[in-house]
């Protein structure tokens, strides 16, 4: 049984989107659970590549790489773990919306926490850059989003953050969503006066502060 | 002009890619490839290539990318090719001179080479910073005033009459207007009406630029950025700017944003793709010069071992393949008011000089605050004039880079950066002149640098 976790951990590793969605369709043949697969196999191999991004020796294709083979291998166990989650409610794992915030678009350390988050085991939705305030917002609200992550890295795209916040609350909305902010000259003083939930000054913090945020740590 | 329209039409009839697709599959994995392919490999002890057979077959490298792959439009998900015969053209009519500015204060730029007798040129500014608009003038003209700086640029207005200005808003046209006065009343109050600019930095969409494109605020011998997106990618919006200048007649500087450490991986990769950047960019932004500006990923700083090396192999890789007009920017990590940031710049300065390379800056504290003043501007200068003037060979230079990183290293690894105060707190803002402090650590780092040797 080890041996199928190992493999595919190591698949993810190596960002192989082919090699591990044959690895899980095995171990799943062999019996292996669902939430076995996502925590001993996949989750060490993202937390491998995370921590090689984090020292240096792994670079942005390498993270999205296995990003991608995350993806691949969530597609056949998702089905399988929401059947186990119904039942177990504390499996469930949070969605995250994540966007650039219209007319910016700076979106390197937007890509690395999304995968980061990816990594960390969430549903994240990604929706590029230069994305409208009220694109964000629906999108939150069609895919029962928990969390909604906003990078900005220009002083003059920052107020759109604000704007997303004050927009959320017209529409009566700001209880439901946690958001997060973040890039490069964002500061907690500031992402406080806006009224966000929090931020954090990369990729690891980000996750750090989404656990915090669901009550996860 | 006909051309240009021309590769609008090929940005909605190309090959459909989506843009992860084209980040993995076409940029990483090419880099990969011809990384491989042409053996290329870097070394952090020497941080200025003297291999002259690894700085060729970078640039065989990114010539073989720019022809294989051609530029991504975001706006439409499609590839725009460019053939051989489009590219080698580019290179071929890629402007040997051009001349910035007006009248007395007009400069000309050239495409350097290795060891070149003719000097660089020096822009002066904090490009992009944000800068308040209670001290912006100020700002501007401490970089205008001194002797050694030969081009203006400047920060970016994020308020107006203490309103914030969102990107895109009819705030961010008043803006950028604003910052064109300025900096005119700057050159104007400094003797120097004619001096060249890169400008219209606060324009962040294209709504700035095209509202400035005027004789009274950008003049027609004024440069503007055309930036590319990462890697090798363009939108409308920036295809915008250089169909508006083409029209207009204005400069276009490229400003391709290379990560080290992304899509090309370490700086091998990256330099390839910086190469190849700059290539489609002659075509694509309708590049008159480039701005050579890589940044790392974890560190954004210029002033990295890694970007150093890859700043380095691009200038020499065009200065000896095909000499273009390149202007490499400075953004040290550390802000105004460090020593730091007078070590940061002094080895950013001697690479770029004999890389080749004009120089831009200094961006200081990863031009994300206002940390910004005159003062490292003329350091940067007289560190590259001195270097410039010795004849410094690339081994001397890589000595003088390795014994300076180990006096600024460390500020990558400081929690919390090393921002150093904003302009305010640096000058006095009647007199123009660096507050005693600030002045004070200036001349500690020059005797310090004259008695080593690295000055004069
Ligand atoms: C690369 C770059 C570009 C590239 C962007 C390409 C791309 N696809 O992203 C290009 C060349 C296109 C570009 C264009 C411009 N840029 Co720019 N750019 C940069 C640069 C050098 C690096 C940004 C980067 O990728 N860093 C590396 C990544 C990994 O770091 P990061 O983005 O900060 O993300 C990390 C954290 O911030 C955090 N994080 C990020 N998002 C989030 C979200 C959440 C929720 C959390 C918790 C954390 C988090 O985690 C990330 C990972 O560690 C910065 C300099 C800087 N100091 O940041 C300037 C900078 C951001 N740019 C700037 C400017 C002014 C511009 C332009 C307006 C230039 C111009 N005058 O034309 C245009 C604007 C285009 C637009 N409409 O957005 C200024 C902004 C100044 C300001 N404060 O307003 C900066 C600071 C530098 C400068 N002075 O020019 N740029």
């Amino acid at each position: 049984m080890a041996n199928f976790l190992e493999r595919i951990c190591q698949a993810v590793v190596e960002g192989d989107d082919v090699s591990v969605v044959e690895y899980v369709q095995e171990a799943l043949q062999a019996g292996e659970s669902p939430l076995r697969i996502l925590n001993e196999g996949l989750m060490p191999g993202a937390d491998i590549v995370g921590k090689r991004f984090e020292e240096g020796e792994y670079f942005l294709p390498d993270l999205m790489l296995a990003g991608r083979a995350l993806k691949a291998a969530m597609e056949i166990l998702k089905p399988l773990l929401a059947a186990a989650a119904a039942a177990d409610a504390t499996l469930k794992k949070a969605k995250i919306v994540i966007a650039t915030v219209q007319t910016d678009i700076h979106d390197i350390g937007k890509n690395i926490v999304a995968s980061m988050l990816a990594a960390a085991g969430y549903d994240v939705i990604d929706l590029g850059v230069d994305v409208p305030l009220n694109s964000i917002i629906d999108k939150a609200e069609e895919t029962k989003a928990e969390i909604i992550a906003l990078s900005a890295l220009l002083t003059t795209s920052m107020p759109y953050m604000k704007d997303l916040i004050d927009l959320l609350q017209a529409r009566g909305l700001r209880q439901k969503y946690r958001v997060m902010v973040g890039g490069a000259s964002v500061t907690p003083e500031w992402a406080e006066s806006i009224g966000a939930d929090g931020t954090g000054r990369d990729a690891v913090e980000a996750v750090r502060l989404a656990r915090r945020l669901l009550g996860e740590a | 002009m006909r051309d240009y329209l021309e590769l609008l039409d090929r940005a909605y009839t190309g090959e459909y890619i989506s843009e992860e697709n084209w980040d993995l599959e076409k940029v990483a994995a090419t880099a990969r490839r011809l990384v491989k392919k042409y053996r290329l490999e870097w070394d952090r002890n020497q941080v200025i290539p003297t291999d002259e057979g690894l700085i060729d077959a970078v640039f065989q490298a990114g010539l073989e990318m720019a022809i294989e792959l051609g530029v991504y439009c975001r706006s439409t998900e499609r590839i725009i090719h460019l053939s051989l015969q489009e590219i080698e053209e580019g290179l071929r009519t890629m402007p040997q001179s051009l001349v910035m500015g007006e009248g007395k204060d007009a400069r000309t730029l050239y495409a350097r080479r290795i060891g070149d007798e003719r000097p660089p040129l020096f822009f002066g500014g904090s490009p992009g910073s944000p800068i308040p608009e209670e001290y912006f003038l100020e700002n501007v003209l401490s970089y205008a005033q001194e002797p050694l700086i030969d081009l203006l640029t400047c920060g970016t207005l994020t308020e107006i009459g203490g309103r914030a200005v969102r990107t895109g808003q009819p705030l961010e046209i008043v803006a950028t207007r604003r910052e064109l006065q300025y900096l005119r009343t700057a050159l104007s109050r400094v003797g120097r009406p004619g001096m060249g600019m890169l400008a219209a930095q606060s324009s962040v969409s294209e709504l700035g630029d095209l509202a400035v494109a005027h004789p009274d605020l950008l003049r027609r011998c004024d440069s503007h950025l055309v930036p590319l997106l990462n890697e090798l990618k363009l939108d409308f919006r920036n295809m915008a700017r250089a169909v508006n200048s083409w029209e207009y007649g204005m400069i276009n500087a490229s400003l391709p944003c290379v990560i080290v450490g992304g899509l090309g991986g370490g700086p091998p990769g990256s330099a390839v793709i910086n190469v190849a950047s700059f290539i489609v960019s002659n075509l694509v932004c309708l590049a008159d010069y480039h701005i050579l500006h890589p940044i790392h990923i974890r560190h954004v700083a210029t002033s990295t071992r890694e970007v150093l090396w890859v700043i380095s192999a691009v200038g020499q890789a065009f200065a000896r393949n095909a000499p273009a007009i390149i202007v490499a920017d400075i953004y040290p990590k550390s802000g105004a008011g460090t020593i730091e940031l007078l070590y940061e710049t002094a080895a950013n300065a001697i690479v770029n000089s004999v890389s080749a390379c004009h120089i831009e800056g200094c961006g200081s504290a990863d031009g994300k605050l206002p940390h910004c003043s005159g003062l490292e501007a003329r350091w940067m200068a007289e560190v590259a004039l001195a270097s410039w003037r010795r004849k410094i060979t690339l081994e001397e230079a890589n000595t003088w880079v390795l014994r300076l990183l180990d006096k600024y290293e460390k500020v990558f690894t400081q929690e919390g950066g090393n921002p150093g105060k904003p302009f305010d707190q640096v000058y006095d803002l009647k007199s123009l002149r660096p507050t005693v402090e600030w002045q004070a650590l200036y001349d500690q780092v020059k005797t310090e640098l004259k008695a080593e040797g690295l000055i004069d």
